[in-house]
């Protein structure tokens, strides 16, 4: 507005100028109350941490902080657990990320297809039910379904397909090599819907003569979904990429309904460390735990740039 | 001749692979959609099953037994304050993030802000940033500092932000719908911004705030990270928090029963959403997905 006017009238009187000026000034009390919260308990707690991790700050200490200078990363690049934290992560993001991306968008695919509109409508309210249900209750959910006693995923195995013995049948979730891909799955579960929801708000905005044209030309299906329709999806996938990279790398609220504090469980990750650290450890090491969060965050960031790279807008 | 018939049975041939195609994407999506609901309905039929068929294994019940609801409510002492403590935290949260991302959200757009470039950068890169699993230390610190550990009121306060920057940035891109000769047409009638956003911009985003509603909604109701580590007493803690430390055992906590909690901590959202669902959609496509 200060500019418009300025430009249009270029001999705006100061008082008028100055009275834009402090308007604009006087709109700030619109973001006020939501960056009170986005700074107090985002802002703040993350420069926090940082600073916590230069020091060897305890809860419980009565003695004020001692800055320790970078201390507690050295200790942490000596420490096995850390590499086992991030490594752990890195196989479940990995184990995860495929599934999450392509099924969706495949489901996408074939929904976006459907003409009837009751049946369409009916669909997309049964994709958006476990999107409706909190991520925790997701995570009970299925600790219920694996379990070893009432779950039926084991009572099918044994009881009906006769696949394994009670003896043999497989812990799913009690820190064995099964549970990181038994997490995947549920955790692509709970995305499913979600996520073929991004993507057919994506199909939605691609014209449908593009497809006619190619089909003309003789395109194949494949041909179509490879050449037309991903490409045009690339903004929603490199969202959905970026987005869910980073909530895999950083998973906790599961491991810990699940794992507990089995530094030899697959599900033992740096966050679960941290948490370990801060929360659990007679030492209540938050200045280590802290280094580790950051050192976690820091090692997240770099594979995002990347991964922004890999997906920067490319023209034409 | 020949050939007539032969383009005929050519079509003919196209138009039942077409078909054979409509049903074969049909039964792949069914299969989906039954790849959703089964967990669902297991649970649901845990929660009726007597308990001698829950133990069993037995996926369909022998018999109905319909009193687990009645029985947790009545005879789990923590589990309607559980309840009311989840009711009151999930409401208090999503009242204060919808009027931020509001007010903010039409600011950003509508109202010259200085420096709102950087407010906007700020919001999207802590959507990159693991902000739960750092900031929590310190989180912990504020609390204790204001003497709000193990309550639950205190668990408001970082409520807010859990989705406080995606519910921003969605209102501002269903702002962006709203033309701005509207807002400006308001403006010159003499309303003041805070009329204008009343009177003409609220009535005009309800599809937005269906959204942003249902998604505060369902953080803050199953939040578990924050719950667990802030509170202690059974008494104080939230619905969440008590479902994930239940272990199936006998007595109270029996399978069944505990499903029955289940059912009945998932089910609001479900029928919110259930009622909201035309809203919702619309608000998803009218740009909450772009966002």
């Amino acid at each position: 507005m200060t500019t418009l006017s300025s430009s249009v009238k270029p001999k705006a009187t100061p008082s008028l100028r100055k009275r834009l000026r402090l308007d604009a000034l006087g709109n700030w009390i619109f973001l006020l109350p939501g960056l009170f919260f986005f700074f107090g308990y985002m802002v703040y707690p993350i420069l926090r941490v940082l600073w916590m991790s230069f020091t060897d700050y305890r809860y419980l200490s009565r003695e004020p902080a001692q800055w320790v200078g970078l201390q507690n990363y050295v200790n942490a690049f000596a420490d096995p657990l850390v590499y086992d934290g991030l490594s752990r992560a890195a196989q479940f993001t990995l184990m995860f990320l495929p599934g999450t991306i392509i099924l969706p968008l495949l489901l996408a695919v074939l929904v976006d297809r459907v003409e009837h509109r009751t049946i369409a409508t009916i669909y997309r309210v049964i994709l958006l039910i476990p999107a409706v249900i909190p991520g925790p209750m997701v995570f009970v959910l299925w600790k219920w379904l694996y379990n070893f006693q009432i779950g039926p995923i084991n009572y099918i195995l044994v009881e009906v397909l006769h696949i394994f013995t009670p003896q043999t049948a497989p812990q799913w979730l009690g820190g064995t090599s099964l549970t990181l891909p038994a997490v995947a799955i549920f955790e692509v579960w709970w995305g499913l819907g979600y996520h073929t929801m991004f993507f057919l708000a994506g199909l939605a905005a691609i014209p449908k003569e593009l497809y006619e044209a190619a089909r003309i030309d003789g395109a194949n299906e494949w041909k179509l979904l490879w050449h037309v329709t991903i490409p045009r999806l690339r903004p929603i996938l490199a969202v959905l990429v970026v987005l869910r990279f980073g909530s895999a790398m950083a998973v906790i609220d599961e491991y810990l309904i699940f794992g507990g504090f089995n530094r030899a469980s697959p599900t033992y990750t740096w966050t679960v460390y941290m948490y370990d650290l801060a929360f659990k450890i007679g030492d209540w090491l938050q200045g280590y735990a802290a280094a580790i969060g950051w050192i976690g965050a820091f090692s997240m960031m770099f594979v995002v740039a990347g991964l922004l790279y890999i997906f920067r807008p490319q023209d034409g | 001749m020949t050939t007539t018939t032969q383009m005929n049975s050519h079509a003919n041939d196209h138009r039942r692979r077409r078909r054979m195609g409509v049903i074969i994407r049909h039964v792949i999506i069914n299969a989906f959609m039954l790849v959703i609901l089964v967990p669902l309905a297991w649970v649901l039929l845990l929660s009726v099953k007597s308990i001698p068929d829950a133990y069993s294994g037995t996926l369909w019940p022998e018999v109905f037994d319909f009193s687990h609801y009645s029985f947790v409510l009545q005879k789990i002492d923590t589990l309607p304050r559980n309840l009311f403590n989840s009711v009151y935290v999930t409401a208090a949260t999503v009242v204060i993030t919808t009027v931020c991302a509001v007010l903010a959200g039409y600011a950003l757009v509508h109202l010259d802000v200085p420096g709102q470039k950087y407010v906007v950068f700020l919001l999207v890169a802590s959507l990159y940033f693991p902000v739960r699993v750092v900031s929590l230390i310190s989180i912990f610190e504020i609390q204790r500092t204001l003497g709000l550990i193990n309550t639950t009121s205190g668990l408001i306060l970082p409520y807010v932000t859990l989705n406080l920057a995606i519910s921003i940035l969605i209102m501002r891109s269903i702002f962006e719908q709203v033309p701005h000769e509207l807002i400006d047409a308001a403006r010159i009638d003499g309303c003041g911004p805070w009329k204008t956003l009343w009177t003409v911009g609220v009535p005009l985003i309800t599809n937005g705030l269906v959204v942003v509603i249902i998604v505060n909604f369902v953080t803050a109701w199953g939040e578990y990270l924050l719950a667990a580590t802030l509170t202690n007493d059974q008494a104080v803690r939230t619905l969440p928090v008590v479902l994930a430390g239940a272990h199936g055992g006998m007595g109270q906590w029996a399978w069944p029963r505990i499903a029955a909690v289940y059912v009945i901590a998932i089910t609001p959202g479900i029928v919110a959403f259930g009622f909201a669902q035309k809203l919702f959609f619309q608000g998803l496509m009218e740009g909450a997905l772009k966002a």
